[in-house]
């Protein structure tokens, strides 16, 4: 691998209409840079050389992290992942959120990487997308002709490929509050590699109706054991509307191992994730009682 | 096309031109002669080039010069004052925290963004903050435990 990089053509823009106007004008002899976390090494590797770096780091109004009763969690495309983990309101309110984010990297890659890069990489085996599938997340992408809200369960089509056209931009995550009696976790299994990346991550947003109650929803959603992030919905099925015990969980846990589909080491990553979402179905029922 | 840049490397200023796609890695050593900023993996994945940019531990060797200029950022070099280590510095020393040294720079930037936002930490929030930095002779140990003299010292320093 070459540790520099080839020359490019460099360009700031200093809105987010400016630089999907420079997307659009350049095509796919262009790549969006903002933590470089990633895309610098497919450049080192040779994977990837564009002719226009464009740096959109330094638009103001990507990088925020906003909430409100009414609109509820708004976090910017650059928001990093050290600005998640650490930001009270997501700790308070949407902990599987702050948890997945500083599972990423390491404290340095946090402090770089940003939110709407780890999304539109699409690694199958990325932390925040499973998270954002319960939470319900839209994801807001503009481009020069006016600007859509995607749910982040259509975004991703394939390993490393996403419904994002040449000249879009992701700008923001919107994410819903989450129901009144609920909680959720995010667990996971890693490789053991220099940074340890996720071979199974699981994350469950689980409802009752009342502290002690029925499970009237529950969401589980699975990363890095299929070609995208992916739900498990007949796992959901054995759960919701019945009143939780450790025998339902188990069975969810063995139909949630059933449904998912690994490229690789598929009968190792089927054992963790049964065992990935036992334990995170049982934690988050723990965790609302 | 080279572009002209101000860089403010440990609170001294340098306007140099410099090509759009030189990492900061390359111009802090190839340009500004600071040696002491390493350029290991490559990849972000050992942190031996880690350099603090606005206090927060960065990777030098995935960062565009370009990006950064105009902003604080500390080197190994600019903990020292003269002949008088840092204390962190002073520590990684006294407990034998350095064997080959190419980690050092990382490992005490590393501990210092630490320090200076917890001047009290626990074994296992050093443990998290050093995460991002690997040492190929398996100091560990006493890097921990020099980071958490340091935070002693530092901290009788601050309310003696």
């Amino acid at each position: 691998m070459a540790r520099l990089l080839r020359p490019f053509e460099y360009r700031e823009p200093q809105t987010v209409g400016e630089a999907v106007r420079m997307l659009s004008e350049y095509g796919a002899q262009a790549r969006v840079l903002a933590g470089g976390t990633d895309l610098l090494i497919s450049m080192k590797k040779r994977q990837v050389s564009p002719e226009y770096m464009i740096y959109i780091k330094n638009i103001p109004d990507l990088n925020f992290i906003n909430y409100s009763q009414e609109a509820g969690l708004g976090i910017g495309a650059l928001a990093t992942h050290s600005a998640i983990a650490d930001s009270s309101i997501i700790k308070n309110m949407f902990d599987l959120l702050a948890t997945a984010c500083n599972k990423v990297g390491t404290p340095q890659v946090r402090n770089m990487a940003t939110i709407g890069g780890n999304i539109c990489k699409a690694g199958p085996s990325q932390d925040t997308p499973p998270v954002l599938l319960v939470l319900d997340a839209k994801l807001k992408l503009v481009s020069p002709g006016g600007e859509r809200l995607v749910p982040v369960e259509n975004f991703f089509i394939g390993p490393f490929k996403t419904v994002l056209r040449d000249a879009e931009l992701l700008t923001e995550i919107q994410i819903p509050n989450p129901p009144p009696v609920s909680a959720g976790c995010y667990k996971w299994a890693t490789k053991t590699v220099a940074v340890d990346e996720t071979l199974v991550g699981v994350a469950v947003l689980m409802t009752l109706d009342s502290a002690d109650g029925v499970c009237t929803d529950i969401k589980i959603a699975l990363g890095s054991v299929a070609p995208t992030p992916m739900r498990a919905r007949q796992a959901e099925e054995v759960l919701r509307g019945k009143r939780i015990d450790d025998r339902l969980i188990k069975q969810a846990a063995q139909v949630a191992a059933g449904e998912t589909r690994p490229r690789s080491r598929a009968d190792y990553r089927r054992r963790m994730s049964r065992l990935l979402v036992s334990e995170a179905v049982a934690e988050t029922w723990h965790k609302i009682r | 096309m080279k572009q002209i840049a101000t860089f403010i490397v440990n609170e001294k200023h340098y306007e140099l031109a410099i090509e759009p796609h030189m990492l900061l890695v390359e111009v802090l050593r190839d340009e500004l002669g600071l040696t002491g900023t390493k350029h290991s993996c490559g990849i972000g994945s050992c942190g031996a080039c880690t350099v603090l940019i606005d206090g927060r531990p960065t990777l030098a060797c995935l960062t565009l010069a370009l990006t950064v200029r105009g902003k604080d950022i500390r080197t190994i070099e600019g903990l020292a004052q003269g002949t008088t280590l840092h204390p962190i510095q002073k520590t990684f020393v006294e407990h034998g925290a350095i064997q080959c040294g190419y980690c050092t720079p990382g490992m005490v930037l590393s501990a210092k963004a630490l320090l200076d936002k917890n001047l009290n930490p626990t074994e296992q929030e050093v443990k998290h903050a050093l995460s991002g930095n690997l040492c190929r002779c398996t100091g560990y140990i006493k890097i921990i435990d020099a980071v958490l003299a340091a935070a002693e010292a530092m901290s009788k320093e601050a309310h003696p």
